[in-house]
């Protein structure tokens, strides 16, 4: 053992081998034992690559040219094999789905130990601690694959912890949470830095990692430290429009230019019915248990839905069932009246648009141009409109320069704004979104469904997302699913004002939803923070 | 994420073989069985194929569509290449041909009793093969996957690859239903494919690339994964589970020997085995 700091940065840049700029530029940083570093900045400023030099998977899986100093313990990361740094530090990736090699949880658990040739009863014996520490011992013989999103992340967490690092990176890990699991897992973290443990967690979610005091926090913008100090620092300094910062701060920041209420195109006033669930019931198989327990809604000309719900709350499957992707098991789903059972998906798909949770699964033209043409083009829309439509799409996703790039060349948070933007230029009268904002910025998000949301042409919006605020700010009903049913239905400010509810969702009230509900008599409505500016 | 074939304990028979006799048995037999094209030969290993699977407790539900796919593969593999051409035959079927009949027009053709009797044999054959190993994926334990391939003499990273390799099919078919999903929610639709067989190709374009392109990225951060959790450390690797061969399994092994080598010598030494034809059957 050394006494030496677990991390010092000193003067780091990196820039890929095919890029033309750096990456990251002249980082300089320490973290003690038992601190919690966040690190936070936009899409595309670095944050990644940090964290790949940190764990060597800069230079060793990924080229290009690494300047400064980066110590472990005090000694050089260069002078270390990847597997001993593997030793000192663990890294959680973004999706655990993409972590996750183990077919069983306790195979997966077992694997990081199995490498290091450990005797199999002390395997056996580090596996059941750190399953008991993160009270996910009941998991040990569940596949892996069936997991929740928070168990899948918690799993892939004891994967790493089983093997004892010292310091722990933390890439984006409450990205797929609900935002019950995302509290568990930060309450978790913070008690494995007061164990002794060094962390550095990467986060768009800045409000929620603030809750549990980091040590310190890195902002960076465009690969270089734009702050590095304590919390209450980046709140005075950081653009609140960039990242997400509690609403008290970002009203009392707002106050000298509050800004307007946001207003949408679309007025939820009880107009004609669009999908209609009657009893729906579904089961992906018969010796499975059911997904959707007896769902009634009817969404209406005029709706802007937001579904809350915990992983695994049956969201998804139920916004399926609108499209025809799913036909249920009892029950009737009628789009414009007509049963899904009895049309075909491509027929449905010139009334609903639903762009699917990840972009990766259905992006493949050679251009981001043809790739928004396919949609319309698929529908039979004339040349000239679909040309329209294109470039309108992409506008609204702000990514105009990027047309003519390959698809799959863009980053993952562009990919999937092109993924938004190639079913809005189907210019289906029904929109559905399934997780929007994950994996993207907070500029980038409020901008785009500010766009979408003020954009004439659609008669209903809905999106699935564990992003309260989004809810609070953009729907004028909610919907919340628990166990495959609707538990409640209504305007934002009746249904996110029982807590009781929203505890059986997993949904946790944010700063901005208590700051609404506390001017609800002054504003009538739910807005967001800069906008209640005016009435503080 | 890799995900596994729909695994579930039975108590049957069959899992009650250590896993590594049964690929050494399944692998033998396949050697055995190539070396026959004597139908009589091959419905004693269709037999014992049959009796393999009975005791499986598989049930019709669980593997029709693997079982849909394997006839598919069988048509166009002995419809097409045995009894509409006889590319797939051997040269005993085109040697001493009896003609059953014969047409001129539209095309010419000649179906003849040894084609067709050679077609039988390639149902009782590949039935026999597709048999004995279609039985794996549903009853062999996904966690035993590695342990069995190193158990078998491969080193602890191929054994580990393989275990992956066998996880990819479920995976590679799980992700071609959500991008066939995804494209459908675009208004493609896959039944419609128009044109000649490039422009086919060309409109499976939405299909492929997205499945091609999320397995090489997909992989690309397991591997990282992987790497990260030491996996290219070059030590000794612990596996989790330990194999025990039993008596059951030494006596598996040493049949499935025994007929391997009896199979090598009927045809070579005793020139029985080959291609056999019934004949009441020849004029």
């Amino acid at each position: 053992m050394t006494d030496a700091q677990p991390l010092v940065v000193r003067d780091l840049s990196f820039q890929y081998t095919r890029r033309d700029t750096p990456a990251i530029q002249s980082l300089n940083f320490t973290l003690n034992p038992g601190e919690i570093l966040l690190l936070a900045g936009s899409s595309g400023c670095g944050k990644t690559t940090l964290i790949r030099c940190i764990n060597g998977l800069i230079p060793h899986a990924y080229s290009g040219t690494l300047q400064g100093v980066i110590e472990i313990f005090g000694k050089s990361i260069q002078e270390m094999c990847l597997a001993e740094i593997s030793n000192e530090i663990g890294t959680v990736l973004q999706d655990p789905d993409r972590q996750i090699v183990g077919s069983f949880v306790l195979n997966e658990v077992a694997f990081g130990l199995e490498n290091l040739g450990l005797p199999r009863e002390e395997i056996f014996q580090r596996v059941n601690d750190v399953m008991d520490y993160l009270n996910i011992g009941f998991l040990k013989d569940r596949e892996t694959f069936q997991l929740s999103g928070g168990e899948k992340q918690k799993v892939a967490l004891a994967g790493v912890l089983a093997m004892r690092p010292r310091i722990l990176l933390l890439d984006e890990p409450l990205a797929s949470l609900d935002p019950a699991s995302a509290r568990e897992a930060l309450s978790i973290f913070r008690k494995l830095a007061d164990d002794g443990i060094s962390i550095i967690l990467v986060e768009h979610r800045v409000e929620d990692v603030l809750a549990i005091h980091p040590e310190q926090v890195l902002y960076l913008e465009d690969g270089k430290q734009v702050y590095y100090g304590d919390a209450p620092g980046l709140l005075e300094c950081v653009d609140y429009s960039q990242i997400k910062l509690p609403a008290t701060i970002v009203m009392e920041r707002s106050r000298g230019t509050p800004m307007e209420p946001f207003t949408s195109s679309l007025q939820g006033k009880d107009g004609e019915a669009l999908v209609e669930f009657e009893d729906v019931h579904f089961r992906y198989k018969e010796d499975l248990p059911e997904v959707l327990t007896g769902v009634n809604c009817t969404i209406h000309k005029g709706d802007i839905i937001a579904i809350l719900g915990h992983n695994g709350a049956g969201k998804t499957t139920l916004v399926k069932h609108a499209l025809g992707l799913l036909k249920p098991t009892s029950g009737t789903v009628r789009l414009q009246g007509a049963d899904t059972r009895k049309s075909s998906i491509a027929q449905n798909a010139h009334t609903i648009g639903y762009v699917f949770q990840s972009p990766t699964q259905m992006l493949f033209a050679q251009t981001v141009r043809s790739e928004l043409a396919f949609g319309p083009e698929n529908l039979g829309h004339p040349k000239e409109q679909v040309a329209q439509d294109t470039e309108w799409a992409i506008k609204t996703v702000h990514l105009e320069e990027e047309m003519d790039m390959p698809p799959l060349a863009l980053s993952f948070g562009q990919q999937k704004r092109v993924s938004i933007a190639a079913i809005l230029a189907m210019r289906s009268r029904i929109l559905m979104m399934d997780e929007p904002t994950a994996g993207q910025d907070y500029w980038n998000y409020m901008a785009f469904m500010d766009s979408i949301l003020q954009m004439p042409g659609f008669d209903s919006i809905l999106f699935i997302t564990h992003d309260v605020d989004l809810a609070v700010v953009y729907a004028n009903r909610i919907l919340l699913v628990d166990k495959g049913k609707i538990i409640a239905d209504g305007k934002p400010h009746e249904v996110l004002a029982e807590e009781e509810r929203l505890n059986q969702a997993r949904i946790l009230p944010t700063s901005l939803l208590k700051l609404n509900l506390e001017k609800l008599p002054l504003t009538g409505r739910f807005m967001r923070a800069e906008a209640l500016a005016q009435f503080a | 994420m890799v995900v596994t074939f729909g695994y579930k304990q039975r108590n049957s028979l069959v899992e009650t073989f250590d896993p590594r006799a049964r690929w050494i048995f399944s692998i033998l037999s396949l050697f055995t069985i190539v070396n026959f094209w004597d139908i009589r030969f091959l419905l004693y290993f269709l037999l014992i194929s049959v009796v393999q699977y009975s005791f499986t407790r598989l049930t019709w539900k669980e593997t029709k569509r693997a079982w849909r796919f394997i006839f598919f593969l069988m048509f166009i593999m002995i419809f097409v290449n045995t009894i509409v051409t006889s590319a797939g035959t051997i040269s005993d079927v085109t040697a001493n041909p009896h003609v059953l009949f014969a047409i001129e027009k539209p095309i010419r053709f000649t179906m003849t009793i040894e084609r067709l009797w050679f077609a039988l044999t390639q149902v009782v054959r590949v039935l026999s093969i597709t048999m004995l190993f279609i039985v794996v994926p549903f009853t062999m334990d996904p966690r035993q996957y590695g342990i069995t391939f190193k158990g078998m003499g491969l080193g602890d990273k191929l054994a580990f690859t393989m275990d992956l390799a066998f996880r990819f099919v479920p995976t590679l078919a799980r992700d071609f239903g959500t991008t066939m999903d995804a494209q459908k929610a675009r208004g493609y639709e896959l039944d419609n494919l128009k044109g000649n067989i490039f422009k086919k190709i060309a409109r499976m374009a939405p299909i492929m690339i997205p499945v091609t392109m999320n397995s090489l990225l997909s992989g690309e951060d397991m591997v990282n994964a992987m790497d990260l959790r030491g996996f290219s450390t070059s030590g000794k690797r612990t596996w989790l589970y330990t194999l025990k061969y039993r008596k059951r399994d030494i006596a598996l092994i040493a049949y499935s020997v025994v007929v391997l080598i009896i199979s090598i010598i009927l045809p070579r030494v005793f020139h029985i085995g080959g291609f056999w034809v019934p004949p009441f059957l020849i004029p």
